[in-house]
């Protein structure tokens, strides 16, 4: 349907809205009692709740990583036995990757505030939403469960032949997983829609926040790589239960054809985890540096570009499988390419700190530090993708270290500096600014401690997922132990005075950062409908150069705005307007 | 003073966060395809391990393939063909206000998916009769290629997955039969049932794809 | 809801009559025992025509909004990436040891 701009122009009356400081009703005390927190379709308090989750999962997961630091502290037994050593780092993989790594940034921070962002007052299926939430938390059971009745040492990878042959619980974990997989679609299947239909009038797809556009890309990788993990664990059901026998040679079955159809899934996979990680950069670097965003489209697209091309690199974890020389060349050139959006977004965001007026406040302090060890991380990644380096480097500490340094020296980086930035959006209070400093130099410096050994000692040879090692190893794995026990207490000191400040912190201004994003034109914490008025749009979110009351529209009488409509002419007939 | 509830009343199906029903409806309908997207690529699992074996196996699913009714498959075809066109008129039917022929085309549609599963039923056990199982139970000693047993295994799995489908299909139409019963559909508003049907043409869709895929190798 | 297509009786009874014809077609194609890799092609051929015809004329893909046919075709181009690079392995493999 071809229109010429202008006939999409349509005057409409706006005034302002400017949003209560201190509100007395907002979306937490709206409904009171636990029955309206299960029952909730509040896609802000189902984020909360997703929180909530995954914080617990982590530290789960945590807690694993941390025993299995210890037993490393010696070779051979120092405290566990081996066949409980490989359940507990299957575990910590299992969990993290699955509770954790994939669900936690779009679900927790994603389900929150996208519809803010866009000026919704919920996402397109709220009831959905819930269930979303609540077949993770099924899902979640069952791996749980799995680990109690008999365990699984597989690693979390649960390559056949052993994962479709091994005793254990794999088939209730696989099951588990399977359930998760759908509460990950589902989220898919809502933000897609939301982002496409439910936008405010004004907010054209220019004017949506990098955030939101992470989002998207990140929808889209789940709704096509998650359903191919899927069948790939029914088939792993399946062959445990039927003896199928599409994975055993013995019935003429391949092997490698699981690990192509589960890292057709698990590749992506990392960029579900760290792509809304990126969109978490792009909101706080331009809200501490005062500035807009260097590149708004060269972000926007890079990230539809990082969803394209990770579909087409999953052969670069099946260099030493058997796959084929060509197979491994073409997978080998096409994973160079992945860096380069990556990289474009790294340059962009540097260029907007450059002459910002930059307030090195704890948000901002968790992204520099994501920052030095993302760029680590995937550095060590480039090295991975050379064939010739990775014969070597496969299954050794190298790609331990690796994965470590973009997961949790990337994602988790920016999944807290999103939480520190919104905190007091979602909860209205503000936390110890000086003990958030403090945490997140330890975490630092806990994190460097735990992997920097890790990347020489695979370089030297040492393998991943062993119980055992040579003495030459030993001063390394004893530093990664020590380091582990700081990056420990740093995570622990977050939680401890996140959650006094839910009790004791000081009351959140409506936008104690100064933003310019849309979340910050709604008191501190937000009202249950988000909106009592319908935005109107008229500037980008990183348009510092506007004053913040035009950020602040709404329709002047009810009528409601369409959600896909172009820019909307303002009529200012208020020659005079206050900040 | 500004209040985006709009001054009349609401329709009782319009949901308090949509502007309007066409917004509700248009973001239904691309939910619903966004979740046939990911149903293409969970299906697209076996059918790439289909492709994968046939390329490597290509004189076991000639032989193999001798075993399946193409008869009975026909019928199967043409019958969830035949159903895709009813449930096209039970959409059609509503948009008209046409509420007994919204029953009859969601009735018919649900009869033709139940002779679907009763013939696959049918095909299903005479296949177990001969010996004939997935995986490691299978004991037909019919097809000389040692791994037979490859191409039952895909069989059972893709038709199974399936079938599974179209019950959870059947499933959907029964509620929705129920609802038009209750006089919940109209003109203006039959959501469910467009979204509904929209996820039965896909489900035959797939068939379209299986039937030559398994039958038709000769 | 006003600007949605309603399909016609007869348009949906062409659509289902060309679909049961192209079903006889394939399944007499097949009994001709077309050289390979005829017989393949011409199955698939026929079989992707039909689905089209579902998707546009049942699915109403023909007036829809165009995003909806984009996440269709989206779809099968992801799906072709799975097959497309796994083949790349699976029937690319050089026999290591000549008796397996």
């Amino acid at each position: 349907m071809a229109t010429e701009v202008s006939s999409n122009l349509k005057k409409v009356q706006v005034r302002r809205f400017k949003p209560k400081e201190d509100p007395e009703q907002n979306y937490l005390n709206a409904e009171k009692g636990i029955w309206s927190w299960l029952t909730t379709v509040d896609h802000k308090r189902i984020g909360v709740m997703y929180l909530a989750s995954v914080t617990f999962f982590f530290f789960v997961g945590g807690i694993l990583a941390l025993l299995l630091r210890t037993e490393l502290w010696t070779p051979a037994k120092t405290f566990i036995e081996a066949n409980t050593y490989n359940q507990l780092f299957t575990l910590h993989g299992a969990i993290m990757v699955f509770l954790f790594l994939v669900p936690a940034i779009p679900t927790a921070l994603g389900n929150f505030f996208l519809p803010i962002q866009l000026g919704a007052k919920d996402v397109a299926f709220p009831k959905l939403n819930l269930m979303s939430y609540y077949l993770y938390l099924t899902g979640a059971c069952i791996v749980v469960f799995a680990m109690i009745s008999g365990g699984v040492d597989t690693g979390w990878t649960f390559y056949t032949p052993y994962s479709t042959s091994s005793s254990g619980a794999i088939t209730i974990i696989v099951s588990g997983i399977f359930v998760i997989g759908f509460s990950s679609i589902l989220t898919g299947v809502n933000f897609i829609t939301t982002i496409h239909k439910m936008r405010a009038p004004g907010m054209s797809w220019g004017k949506i926040s990098l955030f939101n556009w992470s989002l998207y890309a990140t929808s889209i990788i789940q709704i096509l790589a998650t359903p191919v993990l899927a069948i790939t664990l029914a088939l792993v059901a399946m062959e445990r239960i039927l003896g199928i026998g599409i994975f055993d040679p013995a019935l003429g079955g391949d092997p490698v054809l699981f690990e192509h159809f589960f890292w057709f899934y698990s590749h992506p996979a990392v960029y579900i985890m760290i792509v809304p990680g990126f969109g978490v950069v792009s909101e706080v670097i331009t809200t501490f540096s005062r500035k807009h965003i260097f590149g708004y489209w060269a972000i926007a697209l890079s990230s539809l570009a990082i969803a394209f091309i990770s579909f087409l690199v999953w052969g670069h974890h099946m260099f030493v499988s058997g796959q084929s020389t060509l197979a491994g060349m073409v997978f080998s050139f096409l994973t160079f390419l992945v860096g380069i959006p990556t990289g474009i977004k790294m340059f962009n965001w540097t260029a907007t700190l450059y002459k910002g007026s930059i307030k090195l406040q704890s948000p901002l302090l968790f992204i520099f530090g994501f920052f030095f060890l993302f760029l680590i991380g995937g550095f060590t990644g480039i090295v991975l993708a050379t064939i010739a380096l990775d014969v070597h480097l496969h299954d050794t500490y190298y790609i331990v270290a690796h994965f470590h340094f973009v997961m949790v020296g990337g994602m988790v980086m920016a999944l807290l500096a999103g939480i520190h930035y919104w905190w007091p959006k979602m909860f209205g209070r503000m936390y110890n600014e000086t003990l958030a400093k403090i945490a997140c130099i330890t975490i630092f410096i806990g994190f460097n401690v735990t992997f920097l050994p890790q990347f020489v000692m695979g370089a030297q040879g040492m393998p991943r997922r062993y119980y055992n090692y040579i003495e030459q190893f030993q001063i390394f794995h004893q530093i990664s132990t020590i380091g582990s026990y700081i990056l420990g207490l740093g995570f622990l000191l977050v939680f401890i005075y996140l959650v006094k400040s839910l009790f004791t912190g000081e009351k959140a201004p409506v936008n104690p950062w100064g933003s310019r994003g849309l979340e910050w034109q709604v008191s501190s914490p937000p009202p249950q409908h988000n909106f009592n008025h319908t935005p109107v749009i008229v500037h980008g979110p990183y348009d510092y150069h506007q004053p913040m009351d035009e950020f602040q529209l709404g329709l002047a009488e009810s009528g409601n705005g369409h959600g896909d409509h172009a820019d909307i002419k303002i009529d200012r007939d208020e020659p005079n307007r206050e900040l | 003073m500004a209040n985006d509830s709009t001054a009349t009343s609401q329709p009782k199906f319009l949901q308090h966060h949509f502007v309007d029903a066409e917004q509700q409806f248009d973001s239904a309908k691309m939910g619903m395809w966004v979740f046939l997207v990911t149903e293409i690529l969970f299906f697209g699992g076996l059918f790439a391990a289909y492709i994968v074996y046939r390329a490597w196996y290509p004189d076991l699913f000639v032989e193999a393939s001798i075993e399946l009714n193409t008869v009975l498959g026909t019928i199967n075809t043409l019958v969830l063909i035949g159903s895709s066109f009813t449930v096209a008129m039970a959409i059609r039917a509503a948009q008209l206000n046409q509420q007994k022929k919204i029953v009859i085309n969601l009735a018919i549609t649900i009869f033709l998916a139940c002779v679907f599963m009763v013939i696959k039923y049918f095909e299903w056990t005479h296949k177990f009769h001969l010996g004939i199982y997935p995986g490691q139970f299978y004991t037909f000693e019919g097809i000389p290629h040692p791994k037979a047993s490859v191409f039952f295994s895909l069989y059972f799995l893709m038709t199974g997955l399936h079938g599974i489908h179209v019950l959870v299909g059947i499933g959907l139409m029964i509620w929705l039969l129920k609802r038009t019963f209750n006089g919940e559909f109209s003109s203006k508003y039959f959501t469910p049932i467009e979204i509904t049907g929209l996820y039965w043409h896909l489900v035959d869709i797939i068939w379209i794809f299986l039937f030559p895929l398994f039958y038709l190798i000769e | 809801m006003t600007g949605h297509h309603i399909s016609t009786n007869k348009m949906l009874l062409q659509v289902a009559g060309a679909l049961f014809l192209l079903t006889l077609l394939t399944v007499g194609i097949g009994y001709l025992q077309l050289p390979h890799p005829w017989a393949i092609i011409a199955a698939m051929g026929i079989a992707i025509f039909k689905a089209t015809l579902v998707a546009l004329f049942f699915m109403n893909l023909w007036w829809d909004k165009r995003f909806n046919a984009i996440l269709l075709l989206s779809a099968l181009g992801f799906f072709s990436l799975l097959v497309g690079l796994t083949l790349l392995d699976t029937l690319y493999r050089v026999p290591i040891i000549p008796e397996f």
